[in-house]
């Protein structure tokens, strides 16, 4: 059953086009790419969603040093589980509690363009 | 030295009820002639209401974003921590306080937490889908517990199993916070030496001299207006007294020493065969709302005279989980224009001449009693005042809203009152607090079945009863 590496695309089905008429779901562009796994080649359907986040492809996972500390108090248990509610609202409890948060992090999560949602958002 | 009045009214054998009551009660001209004969009229007492305390039990503002009840757990721990770790140097000042991570084996130390009890009975969801099939019973237990049942330890770090004798798993249920004295062995569990639970809450001081006159709040829970048990001459009874509407000079001066009424709860009760999720007939329809019709009726009746507040609760038209949110006013069109009636939250916290008053309708109480055991429904009550948290076994078998940033049933001030509704019967306790607290407990039996409401005196905390009762 071996099949060579021209068959792939006709061994894999492939996603059907958009018909007019009838249901039809509208995708987002981002999952017309192709993965960097060639095992994948043609199938969406072992893509992994968190590697795709928020409709836009994430070449480098969203990881600079800003999203580093974000995410370093997002595991901080100090400041209690962090799934379940945005970034800004555990800043605020923490502060509310008398935790004494880091001003740094509220500078951030309020005037740069990071992400609002903890670090588990919709992957867990 | 309980003190009970007890209003009878003997009516006589006739067929229709409704002429032996106005021969009773609403007899206006001979009223008035009596008035004029004795030269006394009945001024009804006023006092000082608020009401500030409730908003911490409304869920207009919250938003659900998906959050999980770890968030209240942390809150609640979080809270409870800061206060236990400033009462343990007053309660053992030789020892360190850590965490369970911290833990070693045989050091004497104090660590606090949030307590688990591991019940055997519990009913849990996964058990439908366990392979041995065992015949389910056909009743099922009023009460969970087993001699096996075991607690837990979890603080922030980790969780310890609980053993030795001083801390008894029929007394706590799950969902207490407290501090432990105790030492690991080298099993691997903590041996409890002595606890330290949080205690009465500070009391603002009760106004000593001014009242010098009986001023009455009146507690009634359990109306049941609707259902089988109930009989509406019993609660039209209690309105006449309340509103005055009786011939006897002395019963009128008590009446007029009524300075507030708060239903407590469970005050109608819907056919339930009604519901069957068919689409439902429009007679049937009528038939569904006739008993929230005659309570609103009755409390237009009420309203008119003295401020009244009314709180859901099992079976009222209201959501399920705590903090129940205030019976709609639409439900109400005739009693919500008056200003003196007020829809409440459950549980339910206000200030009449500055005593404070704080109570639920019964579902706290009741689930501790599924989980734990007392010889007096007053024992539970009084442990969640030690245990400063009016529900805790909420969210874990109570329902109760996920907050995220607060716990709202934490009690952080102790109130002067402390009452519960819908219990089988009267009872009600003095307790005294470490640092001069003086708080009166009371169960409200339902009045349906027994006919009895609860009077308490503003001026001294004295309470008792005031039964009615029809004799045939």
């Amino acid at each position: 059953m071996a099949t060579t590496a021209k068959n792939m695309k006709g061994f894999y089905k492939q996603t059907k086009s958009n018909i007019t008429g009838g249901i039809s779901k509208s995708k987002p562009s981002s999952r017309k790419v192709s993965p960097k796994h060639a095992a994948t080649q043609g199938s969406d359907a072992t893509q992994p969603a968190a590697l795709i986040s928020h409709g836009s492809l994430d070449v480098k996972d969203g990881y600079d040093e800003k999203e580093e500390m974000l995410r370093q108090f997002d595991m901080n248990m100090a400041y209690g589980p962090c799934v379940g509610m945005t970034r800004v609202d555990r800043w605020e409890r923490a502060l509310r509690l008398g935790m004494n948060p880091p001003y740094e992090i509220q500078r951030l999560l309020k005037t740069e363009k990071v992400q609002q949602d903890c670090l588990w958002q919709g992957r867990v | 030295m309980k003190k009970t009045l007890t209003f009878v009214d003997k009516v006589p054998k006739v067929e229709n009820f409704f002429l032996s009551l106005s021969l009773l009660s609403r007899n206006f001209p001979a009223m008035a002639s009596m008035e004029i004969d004795s030269e006394k009229t009945h001024e009804r007492k006023q006092s000082d209401y608020t009401c500030l305390q409730d908003e911490r039990f409304e869920i207009q503002k919250e938003m659900y974003r998906g959050q999980q009840y770890s968030q209240i757990y942390f809150a609640r721990l979080h809270l409870m921590r800061t206060l236990l770790y400033s009462l343990a140097p007053s309660w053992k000042p030789h020892l360190p306080v850590c965490k369970v991570l911290g833990l070693e084996e045989g050091k004497e130390c104090i660590i606090v937490g949030t307590l688990f009890k591991h019940m055997k009975l519990k009913p849990c969801v996964l058990d439908e889908y366990s392979k041995e099939r065992s015949v389910t019973p056909l009743v099922k237990p009023r009460n969970f517990m087993h001699p096996d049942d075991s607690l837990i330890l979890e603080d922030e770090s980790g969780r310890v199993k609980l053993g030795g004798s001083a801390l008894s798993p029929a007394v706590y249920v799950t969902g207490v916070v407290v501090a432990l004295h105790g030492k690991e062995t080298s099993a691997g569990e903590f041996v409890v030496e002595d606890v330290l639970e949080a205690g009465l809450p500070p009391q603002l001081e009760r106004p000593l001299d001014h009242l010098k006159e009986d001023k009455y709040v009146l507690l009634v829970s359990g109306l049941s207006i609707g259902s089988n048990s109930s009989n509406p001459l019993l609660f039209q009874l209690l309105v006449d007294h309340i509103t005055g509407h009786v011939s006897d000079d002395e019963e009128l001066g008590l009446a007029a020493q009524i300075v507030h009424v708060v239903i407590a709860g469970n005050s109608v009760e819907f056919p339930r065969k009604l519901l069957t999720g068919q689409n439902m007939a429009s007679k049937d329809q009528s038939t569904l709302y006739e008993p929230i019709k005659e309570l609103d009726i009755m409390l237009n009746q009420i309203a008119a005279g003295v401020s009244v507040d009314i709180m859901p609760g099992l079976n009222d038209p209201a959501n399920f989980a705590l903090p129940q949110q205030p019976l709609n006013r639409c439900l109400f069109p005739g009693s919500a224009p008056y200003n003196t009636f007020r829809s409440c939250t459950n549980p339910h916290s206000f200030d009449v001449d500055n005593i404070r008053f704080l109570g639920t309708s019964g579902q706290n109480i009741d689930d501790l009693d599924k989980y734990s055991e007392a010889e007096s429904k007053l024992d539970f009550v009084e442990r969640t005042l030690r245990w400063r948290h009016l529900a805790p076994t909420a969210p874990n078998t109570l329902g109760c809203y996920p907050f995220t940033d607060r716990d709202p049933f934490l009690i952080e001030t102790c109130p002067h009152v402390y009452f519960v509704g819908n219990q089988d019967k009267y009872d009600s306790r003095l307790v005294k607090g470490s640092e001069g607290q003086l708080v009166r407990l009371i169960c409200i039996p339902k009045f349906c079945e027994t006919g009895v409401a609860v009077a308490v005196n503003l001026k001294n905390l004295e309470c008792h009863t005031r039964s009615f009762n029809i004799q045939l």
